[in-house]
């Protein structure tokens, strides 16, 4: 019994560790906040805007943009993932399909595509096709380029041994390059997530409407820094957690993997 | 002893292209005959084109010049029916040791239970039991070279092709699988192509031993190596270690050269 006690009681302390910089940044917030050095309307202290977020939690208003943003993000998301992964796997296997993609992704990657939302906005409105549109726009290069590098690093041995026993060429796709290019797959994924995080956000705020984004320029509008500073919070709050997400399914879909190892 | 040749090597030179750096000539004009059921080693200085030669024979790479005839066709593209041994394993990491096995048995015609029990028998064979639900990474190197020789066994080809199978085992378990390998070829009378670096090996199990040049790659001289061997003690027979001398002698001259070529 001691043992487990002990063992739990380490973890506790780890959690408490891993948290202490976010409670001090906190507490350093909500002391300068009410110091008096500036006005509750510059920075309002942590503890109105949990009240803030509360009140609209209770209201129902929390739950709408929460879900309009998420839905937005998680959709391009999923659209850039599948996209991504197909046109790399292309890629990677067709010198045509390379010579054309290849130009396009290189220019295309370091490119500002918030420059396309107006275009954008003119050709499908201001509803959730444009929104989704340019996260996936956004999302899907470092998708594409982690599924190329992650196929073209396969050991050759690895397709000489599936060969060697008996596997056709098509089979070779799905059954040695893709599962033996996860990790890096993953970790273009886990690029990915973010992006599709902040372009969504980004394009709320330009757009309007529901949304997180557009919630917190709703209340700069309305000069309620509170509300401004709410949206801030709850933002950094999914960010985490849909990276954390990610994290876990990593190590889930990656056990065999030598990261997978414990201690 | 008279079986006739299953696979013919003619006058086949290697050259690798790489994307970049220099051209390396790996094998230049390498012929050799390897006759059906018969164990042969391949011996030779590092770097001298052993594994260029058995993934020639494989079909993993293409033939440039000269050819390679196996059961009388020419070896374009790999096939079940040579079986290969990588020297670096080539697991799937992603699949347990189990599933590597099954791996090619679930290429074949052959029932479910029937294809679970034969990767079982393998895998007792190479003494991996217990660990069939592990993967790769969590092996040893020999247990991954172990698990590498049971999938290959497995699907049961007619030729072996095993690049330095045992180079990561330990000299217990080496002993071990010679004998296994040994008892496996007797009983199914397999065509072997065998890589080592250790002479006593080669000259212990092969019927005949290769010996290669430093590279670019060339048959040096093939030895006879098919004495009695059935005698425990048979390490310490004169002829045994005569045979171990001669073979030893011949690689020792190519390694020295193969060292001077390397120095500026
Ligand atoms: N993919 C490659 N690209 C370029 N050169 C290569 C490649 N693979 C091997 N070589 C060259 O070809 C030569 C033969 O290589 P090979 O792997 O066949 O040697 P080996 O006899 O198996 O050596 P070892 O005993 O160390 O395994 C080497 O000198 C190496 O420099
Ligand atoms: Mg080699």
């Amino acid at each position: 019994m001691a043992r487990v006690t002990d063992a739990m009681r380490r973890r506790f302390a780890w959690g408490a560790a891993r948290l202490a910089p976010v409670v001090t940044l906190l507490a350093a917030w909500e002391i300068f906040a009410r110091s008096g050095a500036v006005t509750p309307f510059m920075l309002p202290a942590p503890s109105a805007v949990t009240e803030r977020i509360c009140e609209d939690a209770l209201g129902g208003d929390l739950f709408v943009n929460i879900g309009a943003t998420l839905y937005r993000a998680l959709m391009g998301f999923a659209i850039a993932a599948v996209g991504g992964v197909v046109l790399g796997a292309v890629m990677a296997r067709n010198a045509l399909a390379r010579w054309f993609f290849d130009p396009i992704i290189s220019v295309g990657f370091p490119m500002p595509k918030i420059a396309f939302l107006p275009v954008i906005i003119l050709w499908l409105g201001l509803y959730d096709v444009s929104k989704i549109t340019m996260v996936v726009l956004d999302a899907i290069f470092p998708v594409v380029t982690a599924t190329v590098a992650g196929i073209a690093s396969v050991e050759k041995e690895l397709l000489w041994s599936a060969r060697n026993m008996g596997a056709k060429d098509r089979e070779l796709l799905w059954q040695i390059l893709l599962p033996a290019a996860l990790p890096q797959i993953l970790t273009g994924l886990q690029v990915a997530l973010p992006i599709a995080l902040i372009v969504v956000v980004v394009t709320e705020m330009q757009m309007g409407g529901y949304g997180l984004g557009g919630a917190m320029m709703q209340a700069s509008r309305f000069a309620n820094s509170r509300g401004v500073f709410a949206g801030i919070v709850e933002i950094a709050i999914i960010g985490y957690a849909l990276v954390a997400a990610m994290a876990w399914l990593r190590r889930r879909l990656l056990a065999w993997h030598q990261e997978g190892r414990e201690g | 002893m008279d079986n006739p040749a299953q696979i013919i090597i003619e006058n086949v030179s290697h050259h690798y292209r790489p994307a970049v750096g220099r051209e390396v000539l790996a094998l230049e004009s390498v012929s050799l005959q390897v006759r059906e059921r018969e164990f042969l080693a391949l011996v030779g200085p590092s770097g001298c084109g052993k594994s260029t030669l058995l993934y020639l024979i494989g079909g993993f790479l293409p033939i440039d010049t000269g050819k390679i005839m196996v059961d009388g066709k020419p070896a374009a593209g790999p096939g079940p029916d040579r079986g290969i041994v990588f020297q670096n394993f080539a697991l799937f990491p992603w699949k347990t040791v189990r599933k590597n096995v099954l791996y090619g048995l679930e290429r074949q015609a052959l029932p479910r239970a029937e294809r679970e029990a034969r990767a079982q028998a393998f895998i007792d064979l190479v003494g991996l039991t217990g660990f069939e639900e592990s993967y790769p990474s969590h092996l040893s190197g020999g247990m991954k070279q172990r698990a590498a020789i049971a999938r290959t066994l497995a699907f049961d080809p007619r030729m072996l092709l095993m690049d330095e199978p045992f180079g990561a085992l330990d000299a217990q378990t080496r002993s071990l699988m010679q004998s296994e390998l040994l008892a496996i070829w007797e009983k199914t009378r397999k065509t072997v192509i065998f890589v080592t670096h250790d002479v006593h090996e080669a000259v212990y199990l092969a019927e005949r031993v290769a010996v290669m040049t430093a590279r670019p790659g060339r048959i040096k001289a093939i030895i006879d190596t098919s004495f009695d061997k059935d005698d425990p003690e048979v390490h310490r027979s004169k002829i045994f270690v005569d045979k171990v001398d001669e073979v030893w002698t011949l690689v020792r001259d190519e390694a020295v050269k193969a060292l001077e070529k390397q120095r500026p």
